[in-house]
């Protein structure tokens, strides 16, 4: 209905995950929570459950064993849902780039609608993300979104069951 | 008039949960959240996308709800205390039902949590009415409501009382059942839109339900009753930020063995 949609902006909960991180945004994210910056005046909760939550905060490079979790949690929330990439290593890799354990950016696997540059990102401009992450929350519709990468099949890869897509690295940026 | 003030229990409820939330971001020094959050909330998860897990699971957080509601309305009403406490275990066993019929650990964990909680604070909350039956003579709330001095005589009582109701509004040290940080919520886990409304909504007559007892302690005068909850509210809400949560079972150990060894002492030197 059009008259709850205004309200999308004034309360969005948050889901904060961590896909690798040097813990520094994480940090810099709990910082922006706390008392000296105060996100909880725009109505922002920590749920830590991805059932309630509004806005999924990842920050980190994709590293392998987090790349399903990731997924998941995407799937896991119910739209309409807002991805923040917090810090450089969330959009391009950042310093873990080209390494052999690492996803270069979340974008390989779920949309993302703000990112936030920084090593490690600075609350004000977390803030800042967030703020507009609620512009974009409140433009958008019901409609379900998808991962571009999904884990939930089974393929089975030198005779031995494995996750769909897990035995192999996606596909590079095409150009690197 | 009564029957305007039971439809408006939720709303009520929730104004005190929003006004509790500004009250610890102040004692935090942070301007927190207007004071209408929780209904903005409220408002934004009828917006949302509703995953439902299975048709029980959900509809029990609405029977939770209005059981609930249905118990606030006793209280207004002035119906028996004890037939209000065992209405309130209803809708407490309607969630812990709920926690259970899904396959989710950390929803069993807290369903687990919400059983001990109950443990806990269910003989305390009896004491206190035949505490206050023991003054008044009557369990009746509309009688209860008609004389006087409870506090004089069932101080230890209405400490008893204090310590529980940390318990009921899900504030350290007794958040057991909730804690966030490692079962993620408890039975709220696997709610979401719609549903999850109502667990929220059920939260704010929590409130009004445990505030409702420790305004009884005020007696025939209305300035006392109020004067108690706001002392009970503020106090309840400092040693929230103050303190740390204790596991589940020092919380049983707590509660039974200093809260009830003050309600049996001041039960007891009533009746000798």
């Amino acid at each position: 209905m059009k008259f709850f949609t205004s309200f999308r902006k004034k309360s969005p909960w948050v889901l904060h995950y961590n896909a690798g991180s040097c813990n520094g945004c994480d940090i810099e994210i709990l910082a922006a929570l706390g008392p000296k910056f105060d996100l909880e005046r725009f109505g922002v909760i920590n749920t830590g459950n991805p059932k309630q939550s509004d806005i999924f905060l990842v920050t980190g490079p994709v590293t392998y064993r987090s790349r399903e979790r990731l997924v998941e949690l995407y799937s896991q929330i119910p739209e309409p849902k807002v991805v923040v990439a917090v810090g450089s290593c969330t959009a391009t890799g950042g310093v873990f780039r080209g390494m052999y354990n690492v996803e270069d950016g979340i974008d390989r696997y779920i949309p993302v609608d703000v990112y936030v540059p920084g090593c490690a990102a600075s609350p004000q401009l977390i803030i800042d993300a967030l703020v507009k992450g609620l512009e974009v929350l409140e433009a958008k519709s019901k409609e379900i979104e998808k991962p571009f990468k999904l884990f939930g099949a089974i393929e089975t890869i030198h005779n031995k069951l494995s996750r769909l897509g897990m035995a192999k690295k996606v596909e590079p940026h095409a150009k690197d | 008039m009564i029957w305007v003030w039971i439809a408006l229990a939720p709303i009520l409820g929730g104004l005190v949960y929003g006004g509790e939330r500004v009250l610890r971001a102040r004692m935090q020094r942070r301007q927190g959240p207007p004071l209408l959050q929780p209904f903005y909330d409220m408002f934004k998860l009828l917006d949302k996308r509703t995953l439902i897990v299975h048709a029980p699971h959900a509809l029990l957080a609405v029977a939770h709800f209005f059981v609930l509601w249905f118990t606030i309305a006793a209280i207004f009403l002035g119906w028996n205390l004890l037939y209000i406490i065992f209405l309130h275990l209803f809708a407490q066993l309607l969630l812990i039902v709920a926690g259970y019929s899904v396959r989710s650990v950390y929803s069993h964990i807290g369903s687990n949590r919400e059983l001990l909680m109950v443990v806990a604070y269910e003989p305390i909350l009896i004491l206190v009415a035949v505490g206050l039956y023991l003054v008044s003579g009557s369990f009746e709330i509309s009688q209860i409501l008609k004389m006087d001095g409870y506090l004089t005589q069932l101080p230890l009582l209405f400490a008893a009382l204090l310590m529980i109701v940390p318990i009921k509004v899900k504030k350290s040290p007794f958040d057991v059942g909730e804690a966030h940080q490692e079962i993620v919520g408890g039975v709220e886990i696997e709610y979401s839109g719609v549903f999850y409304e109502f667990l929220y909504m059920s939260r704010f007559l929590e409130y009004i339900f445990i505030y409702s007892f420790v305004y009884l302690f005020g007696g025939e005068s209305h300035w006392l009753g109020a004067v108690l909850v706001a002392g009970v509210f503020l106090l309840v809400n400092l040693v929230d930020n103050a303190t740390a949560r204790v596991r589940p079972a020092q919380m049983v150990k707590i509660i039974y063995t200093v809260a009830m060894a003050l309600a049996v002492l001041n039960l007891a030197g009533v009746l000798l």
